[in-house]
């Protein structure tokens, strides 16, 4: 879909990446269209990452005030993180660690980060993607991130703001995995994308075993 | 002074062989710099033009922001190296104008709404001036728009209707526009059939005008359709054989 194509004539139709005119649905993002429960939306294929409520994101700690901690989410968006009152934090967290943490809220007064949940990432190698194909990295339930895990051994913080902590034993597991995300980035919507990360994989695990 | 330049000859061919409904060609592209987020590259006939945008981001400087919209940024500049004799550096009023033209026919179908206290920059960068390049800098720029990701109406196009010797003809050239009668520069949404930008320099009837809209409109829905293939063929890898 291109922005102003038309989708539908019904006007009830409309979600996200859609708006309607005269009682009809149109794109209004570059993006595939896909109806989920009888709502059109139009899956974006690029564009910056917006914050919303409920997202998983990882982001790194760029200045510390006496109750609120300012977190950097990449893309020049800046969340605050406000802990309770009177309470010790629960993470030593100083300038430049990398957390993930839920979003509390997101609007016209910035972005807010849950303090419950929050989680300090000790070790990895931070890459940034583009926000739009992180829930082809996840895959459906979790798919394609599983099969990384298994493959590679390595773990995995995904956040859905387009930042990435592979973190393995080894540094050739960490290099598989860094190239098998950026093949999944590369070729987001392309079908038969988890057969072709199968066999990168296996051929980046065959060059190990031989060289 | 007496004029030499015949600008339609018996035939009624213009300068550079054309008819008079006839565009220049075109050719476009979609995300071709890779460190903003949406990008295009236009070429008609001999202008050549880069657009780039980036955002939606935070705006800068602060006092610009809006709390109920986000505040579009453009910048149309042209290079030194662009036209015939050295452009000096530097923003001319010209450029500072053709800014705000740009401006305003982007911020017509771009759903500022979505992003309050953010910016959307545009920039509009000509690399080679062979008239029409307002024109040109808007359909790349809504090309990069869409390249981006940011919602919009519709796909803005554009493109120029003049007066050559008596006769109305599409898409002038730089020697049409200097030696010319008349210059009208037409930006549209031709899907939600609004006119975004429109703008006359010389003498035109209300008839003239009247066809040459419609003349206009015409080669707007080609040029959109050009910007459409562009788009897919930029995400015809990541779409993977599923039509954008």
């Amino acid at each position: 879909m291109v922005p102003g194509q038309l989708l539908s004539d019904n006007g009830k139709r409309s979600g996200p990446g859609t708006y309607t005119l005269d009682g009809k649905v149109y794109a209004a993002q570059a993006g595939i269209p896909r109806v989920v429960d009888g709502v059109i939306r139009v899956i974006p294929v690029s564009g910056r990452y917006r914050p919303e409520r409920g997202d998983n994101v990882i982001g790194i700690v760029t200045d510390i005030k006496p109750n609120l901690i300012e977190v950097d989410l990449g893309g020049e968006i800046t969340a605050v993180l406000r802990l309770p009152e009177r309470e010790t934090p629960p993470l030593k967290l100083t300038l430049g660690d990398v957390i993930m943490a839920e979003v509390k809220s997101s609007g016209l007064r910035g972005v807010f980060l849950d303090p419950e949940g929050l989680q300090k990432i000790k070790s990895g190698i931070l890459i940034t993607i583009n926000a739009a194909k992180v829930p082809r990295l996840i895959g459906r339930k979790g798919s394609m991130i599983q099969l990384l895990k298994k493959e590679t051994g390595c773990d995995f913080w995904v956040g859905r703001n387009g930042l990435v902590v592979v973190s393995g034993r080894t540094a050739s597991s960490e290099f598989a995995a860094i190239s098998a995300i950026n093949l999944i980035e590369r070729e987001a919507h392309s079908q038969g994308l988890t057969e072709r990360v199968v066999q990168l994989l296996k051929s980046l695990k065959g060059d190990e075993e031989s060289g | 002074m007496k004029r030499v330049v015949k600008l339609i000859d018996e035939n009624g061919r213009r300068v550079d062989g054309r008819r008079p409904d006839e565009l220049r060609p075109i050719r476009m592209e979609a995300g071709v710099l890779e460190k903003s987020d949406g990008s295009a590259y236009i070429e008609v006939g001999g202008t050549r033009i880069y657009a780039a945008v980036f955002g939606p981001r935070e705006v800068h400087p602060k006092h610009l922001e809006l709390p109920d919209r986000a505040v579009i940024n453009c910048r149309y500049h042209m290079a030194s190296f662009s036209v015939d004799e050295r452009k000096p550096l530097g923003m001319t009023r010209r450029e500072i104008e053709l800014s705000k033209v740009l401006r305003e026919a982007l911020e017509s179908v771009v759903f500022v709404e979505e992003f309050p206290r953010m910016m959307i920059d545009v920039f509009v960068e000509v690399i080679q001036a062979d008239g029409g390049t307002r024109t040109a800098g808007i359909t790349a720029a809504s090309l990069a728009l869409a390249d981006a990701g940011i919602p919009m109406a519709d796909l803005v196009a554009a493109t120029a209707v003049g007066k050559v010797d008596g006769i109305i003809v599409l898409d002038i050239n730089e020697i049409e526009d200097k030696y010319g009668q008349a210059d009208m520069p037409v930006a549209m949404a031709p899907r939600l059939g609004s006119i975004v930008l429109l703008q006359l320099n010389g003498m035109m009837t209300v008839e003239e005008i009247s066809a040459g809209l419609e003349m206009a409109e015409n080669a707007i829905k080609t040029i959109q359709q050009s910007q459409i293939d562009a788009l897919r063929k930029r995400y015809r890898v990541e779409a993977g054989g599923e039509e954008l």
